[in-house]
């Protein structure tokens, strides 16, 4: 005898089988183990000029950068906006000055830096286009797509794509200029060695107005083999005593007084304050 | 007063510390090529991001205080040639090598390797 029970049940079950599940099984097994702290070898460089040589600037922008340079050498900050503590941003986030973790979605990569304010980047991989109306940021935007290279069913190299970056920037403190249009484009390719899966890779690939042709570098990370590595807290406000008042740079003591960084340099206007009588 | 060094020490230590390491600001706002020898009682150890700052009292010779403001390494950097926060205290004496600032203000880069206790103990033995 079949009872009315035993009927409904059957055909609640067929039903919940036939709607769609709202949690996915996801295949992790198909990307890269990007998991854990990426940091970069001891000694190993991360400079743009020591990895790609240098830069390919154009005439305009290489007289630019001798005057960086020059500002350098007589104390001043160069072009490197993160001495007072503007973001660096893209290529200069995936330098491993400090150390980074990769975390894969389906829809999203994000990678999580500890450097100079904790700073991360998302990189998009679900086939969107890029934004209508992009507001530039200084991470850029990113849109990222994996690639089974070998064909063995597994992604091996993560390709991405940034644009939308913001002003001001450099490559690292060298100082090497971008061209103020603010269209600079980077591509790179993010891939484990296939040897040693604890290395891993990114070809950063710089396309920008003031370089003559594409300018590359190939920076390298290899994992932490401490599965629960200590993660630092990085804050840029929290003591930098590099002051910028109009133009100029100041150095602040540790009795909080503004110093010159320059040789000769003048104070700053204090034409705001009152001028007391003496 | 300061001491001027008549020859350049570890000068290739400090230009690395200067490198890839901290890459909060280019350091060449420091003089690698003129380093300075100093002498002192740390007033203060800022163990801070995004630099660490040894805050140095140097007599000077006519027994006058000079406060010295000496900028290092993250604490990140630090911790990896096992620096903590602990590793100076107020009241310490150190002997010291540091790129002294261009402008000539008391102020310059401090790096573990220049820097040692007055009876010329390292501060931390690296790992």
């Amino acid at each position: 005898m079949i009872y009315r029970g035993s009927i409904w049940s059957v055909a609640l079950a067929a039903a919940l089988l036939a709607m769609p599940s709202a949690a996915q099984v996801v295949d992790f097994g198909k990307y890269p183990d990007l998991k854990g702290q990426w940091v970069r070898p001891p000694g190993s460089p991360n400079n743009w000029l020591r990895l790609a040589g240098p830069a390919p600037l154009k005439p305009e922008y290489q007289k630019i950068w001798e005057e960086i340079q020059a500002d350098l050498k007589a104390g001043g900050p160069g072009n490197w906006p993160s001495t007072f503590c503007i973001p660096a941003g893209m290529p200069a986030m995936m330098s491993f000055y400090d150390p980074a973790e990769i975390i894969v979605t389906p829809e999203t990569t994000y990678i999580l830096i500890s450097h100079n304010d904790d700073s991360y980047r998302r990189i998009y991989t679900d086939g969107r286009d890029w934004p209508a109306e992009p507001v530039p940021t200084f991470a850029g935007y990113s849109i990222g797509k994996w690639i089974d290279e070998d064909g063995d069913g597994k992604f091996d190299v993560l390709e991405v794509e940034t644009r939308f970056l913001k002003l001001p920037r450099s490559y690292d403190i060298s100082g090497v200029p971008f061209h103020s249009d603010g269209q600079a484009i980077i591509k790179e390719r993010i891939y484990l060695d296939k040897a040693d899966r604890n290395m891993l890779y990114d070809e950063i690939t710089v396309i920008d107005n003031a370089l003559t042709r594409p300018y590359s570098k190939k920076q390298t990370a290899t994992r932490n083999p401490d599965p629960r590595p200590v993660w630092h807290s990085d804050h840029c406000s929290e003591n930098n005593p590099h002051i910028r008042i109009g133009n100029e740079p100041y150095f602040l003591s540790a009795d909080g007084k503004l110093m010159p960084s320059k040789k000769n340099q003048a104070p700053p206007d204090l034409s705001y304050f009152k001028q007391t009588q003496k | 007063m300061r001491q001027r060094l008549s020859v350049i020490l570890v000068s290739g230590t400090l230009i690395a510390m200067g490198g890839a390491a901290m890459a909060h600001h280019s350091f060449a706002m420091f003089d690698n090529e003129n380093q300075i020898e100093l002498e002192g009682i740390v007033r203060e150890f800022k163990y801070t991001s995004p630099h660490t700052f040894i805050v140095l009292e140097v007599k000077a010779q006519d027994g006058g205080i000079t406060v010295w403001t000496l900028e290092g390494a993250t604490p990140s950097a630090l911790v990896r040639e096992g620096w903590s926060g602990k590793s100076l205290k107020a009241g310490d004496e150190l002997k010291m090598t540091i790129a002294p600032l261009r402008s000539g203000a008391p102020g310059g880069m401090w790096t573990p390797q220049g820097t040692r206790f007055r009876d010329g103990k390292a501060v931390v033995i690296s790992p």
